[in-house]
């Protein structure tokens, strides 16, 4: 087994030469997460924006159940969508089971309730005059919508960082109902977790670096929404 | 002979078990100044948001031209002619230029003709030198100024104003009477909640008081040519 140092400066190594595998690696994570916020974020912020907006029976309960979601383990999402997908499940006839679209559908199963719970915090907050000012002056019920995400887009915002970190960091779902297939479903997480069960320790922790590095700037983008968003409030 | 844009009847709304609102007629009339007097909680800001299309009724008919409609089915043609402001405007998070410009963006108008006309309702408002300056910073003053301008903008047949003057100093409260004055010389039918009588009953032709739930008739109102009322508002 390596030292902590040898594999530290190849690791380092590895992301300065521009590694293929290890690149590839990268985009495939960033990639999927992308495509699971990108489908996600609409629906989410739509149902968010019902929860605050109209009384209806149930909403209450609908508020609960989503905020009770955040708390699901990815690994039980992963094992219900692997039941779902897999060739004896009702959707295996899709054949999606190991290929990314069955990782994008993961993530977005995950980052759904991040979403519509944050995003329902930052809309229930916004100021009631909003939606009659844009109202009043003539706008239609989706441009009302939009202005008043507009005017809490800080918060929002803060719910799409909170759910993309969320979903870039998860192993569980992704290795499920992705595979670890190299150049195809293999992602961040999931290739750290392989190569620390081989003893090869460099490109995990090259990997783990690309990790805490986007935490690090998801983490300032965050704390700096919520600066503005003190200064708005 | 006053136009009735908007007649209202048997208009009820109660909160609990407490009835706030039981109007028999309330008729918005065209180019007329309406001021609604009454005590803190005696329903004047309901009512005009009921009339504004923002609150739903219990119980209310409009009639609309020849039509008599549901509350309901009439608040599009509210929508449509009405302008509500809120006591304390909503400026949104942008500029002075651009929130004057929300509603005519919404009416889609070409973008070439679009900043023309917010800057001569600019100039009208005496505020084009706030134009590129956040809206959120102005001054309470400043911001019902932004907001008479907002709304003028449309061009809307009606225009409700909750309190306009409150926490206002004394200046700002004139620059504000002579607003709405000019949107009233406009041909502006404005419905204006307010405790302010002293400054705004020369402006109004009706001066009603909501006691009860009900609207009661405050005789006479300061009955005066348009000349003179410019004049009262020296700026």
């Amino acid at each position: 087994m390596e030292s902590l140092t040898d594999a530290s400066l190849k690791a380092l190594s590895l992301l300065v030469s521009g590694d293929a595998e290890l690149w590839a690696i990268i985009s495939i994570s960033f990639g999927v997460s992308f495509q699971a916020i990108l489908y996600t974020t609409p629906p989410a912020l739509l149902t968010a924006y019902a929860l605050a907006h109209f009384e209806f029976p149930g909403r209450r309960t609908l508020v609960s159940l989503f905020h009770t979601l955040l708390a699901v383990p990815a690994v039980v999402v992963g094992l219900t969508l692997y039941l779902l997908l897999s060739r004896s499940g009702p959707f295996g006839d899709l054949k999606l089971l190991f290929t990314q679209t069955a990782m994008v559908l993961g993530q977005m199963v995950l980052s759904f309730p991040i979403l519509v719970a944050m995003g329902h915090s930052a809309l229930q907050s916004a100021d009631q005059r909003v939606w009659e000012t844009a109202y009043t002056l003539g706008a239609p019920p989706l441009r009302a919508m939009f202005t008043v995400m507009h005017e809490v887009r800080y918060g929002l915002f803060a719910a799409v960082i909170a759910a993309f970190g969320r979903i870039i960091a998860e192993v569980g779902c992704s290795m499920m109902v992705g595979g670890n297939i190299l150049n195809y479903t293999r992602n961040i997480t999931t290739a750290i977790a392989l190569e620390t069960s081989k003893g090869q320790f460099a490109q995990g922790i090259a990997l783990g670096i690309v990790l805490l590095v986007l935490a690090l700037v998801l983490n300032y983008s965050l704390s700096t929404l919520r600066h503005r968003l003190a200064m708005q409030a | 002979m006053k136009t009735p844009l908007f007649h209202f009847r048997h208009v009820t709304k109660r909160f609990g078990d407490r009835v706030l609102l039981n109007i028999d007629e309330f008729v918005v009339n065209a180019g007329v100044c309406m001021l609604i007097t009454g005590d803190n909680g005696a329903g004047k800001t309901t009512l005009l948001k009921i009339v504004s299309g923002l609150v739903k009724p219990d119980s209310a008919k409009v009639q609309v031209k020849d039509a008599v409609l549901s509350w309901s089915k009439a608040r599009v043609k509210i929508q449509r002619n009405l302008v509500y402001l809120h006591q304390d405007p909503y400026m949104l998070d942008t500029t002075v230029e651009r929130n004057i410009a929300y509603g005519l963006r919404l009416h889609k108008e070409p973008r070439a003709h679009l900043y023309d006309t917010v800057a001569d309702a600019l100039r009208w408002a005496r505020l084009d030198h706030l134009a590129h300056r956040n809206a959120r910073s102005l001054s309470g003053g400043e911001k019902q100024r932004v907001a008479l301008t907002r709304a003028r903008i449309v061009n809307p047949s009606v225009l409700a104003l909750d309190e306009p003057t409150t926490n206002m100093d004394q200046q700002s409260r004139i620059s504000t009477y002579q607003l709405i004055d000019a949107l009233r010389n406009e041909g502006m039918a404005i419905l204006v909640a307010s405790h302010d009588q002293t400054g705004l009953t020369p402006i109004a032709d009706h001066h009603t008081q909501l006691v009860g739930g009900k609207l009661v008739n405050v005789e006479p109102a300061f009955k005066r040519s348009r000349a003179t009322k410019v004049t009262r508002f020296p700026g």
